[in-house]
């Protein structure tokens, strides 16, 4: 009896992996095919909505040269780029943090390095990069120049970035799009940090310089959200503030959102 | 309503069950039991209806698992973070949750026939007196029982579990019973709330929410992760199945990532121990440079030593925990 259940067992996993092929190959197919009939039915279904759906999408653009510090030119770079950051302004919400992991065993640089340069076109802030051999880290010159070209390629001029305040008059809607930030991520930043942290801790402890009464969840937080600091392994700092303006970011928008904690969510 | 439903699998359940036991079971399974408030309005219920129902989920949510030999379950009750909802439902919840702990010490027999041992998780302080009081008897009563386990984690989160974890570590140095330096990654597993228990295999949210929440954070590191759209009191047996199978589709690369990640964590635990070897060797050496064998002595003692501290100190930790719920269940009970 087991050795039929058994059978049976393998017969499902079999099954399941032929419909996944199966979903995926489908869906290769279908994309190429609904192409062209896609594209129509879309711009029919939308059209209604592009009339009067995103009227604040055209407002802002119109009030663009007023609210700017930098006043838009004609330049077909700062059109894409309003164009790009009021693409992300029309959307109901928009991280303030994204984190990349990136599980293949060989990594592409090009297709991270576009992921990191789309998030920052589209207004956000930061992004975090991980894989789970640390690959990135050790590589992170290369990452960073990957980015560089991208930047260049798009268009996208990262000394040109400054804090723009965005305003439609209240102070609700103020959106700082600040410096990108972008943070690269290995498996020591995982529980290992938490480790050193508490190690650092306990030696405090240990120095009477503190009690572990004073212990408290928002120590252990700023002790982890210390600035990027070098590491042995690799002696250049791997955090890097896209930007050569040297403007602060706002700390509400850190304090909110931006964590390397999750952000704790009602259940 | 009941905490054990009695009762088998019907037929195709049955077979469907056996099928799946056929391949790697999970041993220990969480459930983030999100939902409640949407199926109440989606029925036209009251929130604490919708509540009461997602209670009555769970218990039979543990019966399956019980057929499916699933011996431990861990779920996601209460978190800290609700104590922000409206006071209405939050004293709404506190009520529930003491009728069904009422409710488990009258069942305490059918607990003991079955060997079910209940463990609260959390920052219990933060609970009503009379709440606290019932839970630690509930605890108290089930703690011998080795059968199934089931781990409530009321008033949790896991950042504050993780920071709880980080102060008894620091409690255990001010007492001299450890070193700063013995703090290490197992270390810190073993002050968390769920010390008790092996990290769950597979991690189940309902509701379609796609998130973590604050939950097991440190504990669900190499687990199986499944996200499921149906509601949390609609919850099925096939339900269930499907997140089994997600769990043995990918059972073999999880199960390669946690060998890595153990080989590793000793490789680190020898350095460190090497490292304040050659530092102690250092400051009592007599100038000379240890020789290799002396070195491999030194290390073997001090690893030996460090693990007896570790130890000690586990069993104070244990004894101090122990004690809370004692200390709860000796205090005269409120009329």
């Amino acid at each position: 009896m087991a050795l039929l259940y058994g059978l049976l067992w393998r017969l499902l996993l079999l099954l399941v992996h032929v419909n996944t092929a199966l979903v995926s190959w489908l869906r290769v197919r279908l994309r190429s095919w609904k192409g062209r009939l896609w594209e129509r039915a879309v711009a029919a279904l939308l059209l209604p909505v592009a009339l009067a759906g995103f009227p604040d999408q055209h407002k802002k653009l119109n009030h663009n040269p007023d609210a700017t510090a930098n006043p838009v030119t004609g330049n077909r770079d700062d059109g894409r780029r309003a164009r790009w950051l009021s693409d992300g302004k029309a959307l109901e919400k928009l991280p303030v943090h994204v984190g990349l992991l990136v599980a293949e065993e060989e990594p592409s640089y090009s297709d991270v390095a576009n992921l990191v340069v789309w998030c920052m076109a589209v207004g956000i802030s930061y992004v975090s990069v991980y894989d789970n051999h640390g690959i990135f880290r050790k590589n992170n010159s290369r990452l960073l120049e990957e980015i560089l070209r991208q930047q260049n390629l798009l268009g996208v001029d990262g000394s040109k970035y400054s804090i723009e305040f965005l305003s439609n008059g209240s102070d609700k809607h103020n959106v700082v799009s600040c410096r990108p930030t972008v943070k690269v991520l290995s498996p020591e930043d995982g529980k290992q940090s938490i480790v050193q942290a508490a190690q650092q801790i306990c030696r405090s402890v240990e120095n009477k310089e503190r009690s572990s009464k004073d212990i408290s969840v928002s120590m252990l937080d700023v002790l982890l959200r210390a600035p990027c600091r070098p590491t042995e392994t690799s002696p250049m700092t791997t955090c890097w503030t896209l930007c050569r303006d040297t403007l602060p970011a706002s700390r509400d928008l850190d304090n909110d959102k931006s964590s390397e904690w999750t952000s704790p969510e009602t259940v | 309503m009941s905490w054990i439903k009695e009762g088998d699998l019907n037929l195709l359940e049955k077979i469907s069950a056996n099928v799946l036991k056929a391949g790697p079971m999970p041993k220990h399974v969480a459930f983030i039991m999100d939902g409640n408030r949407r199926f109440a309005r989606k029925k036209n219920m009251e929130r604490q209806e919708g509540h009461m129902q997602g209670f009555n989920k769970l218990a039979e949510t543990l019966r399956w698992c019980k057929h499916l030999n699933i011996p431990e379950v861990t779920v996601y009750a209460f978190s800290i973070e609700n104590f922000k909802r409206t006071k209405e439902e939050v004293d709404g919840l506190m009520e529930l949750a003491k009728q069904k702990f009422e409710r488990l010490l009258e069942e305490r027999d059918n607990l003991e026939k079955h060997g079910v041992c209940i463990r609260v998780l959390g920052d219990l302080n933060m609970l009503p007196l009379d709440l606290q009081e019932l839970i630690a008897k509930a605890v108290v009563t089930t703690r011998a029982h080795n059968k199934c386990f089931l781990n409530v984690c009321f008033a949790y989160t896991s950042r504050y579990e993780i920071t709880n974890a980080v102060r008894e570590m620091a409690w255990g140095v001010e007492q001299g019973l450890i070193k700063a330096s013995d703090v290490s990654e197992s270390l810190l597993s073993e002050c968390l709330y769920s010390n008790n228990s092996p990290n769950p295999d597979l991690l189940i949210r309902t509701s379609g929410e796609v998130r973590l929440s604050d939950f097991l954070l440190w504990q669900t590191s190499h687990s199986c992760l499944v996200f499921q759209s149906v509601l949390w009191p609609e919850y099925s047996f096939w339900n269930l199945c499907e997140a089994i199978l997600q769990y043995q589709l990918n059972h073999k690369s999880i199960q390669k990532a946690r060998e890595l990640h153990q080989e590793h964590q000793a490789l680190q635990q020898l350095e460190a121990d090497r490292a304040c070897v050659a530092e102690h060797l250092q400051h009592h050496g007599n100038g000379k440079p240890a020789d290799a064998q002396r070195r491999q002595e030194a290390l073997l003692h001090y690893t030996a030593c460090r693990e007896d501290r570790v130890q000690d100190f586990l069993e104070a930790l244990k004894h101090k925990r122990n004690s809370f719920f004692s200390d709860l269940c000796s205090k005269p009970v409120l009329a």
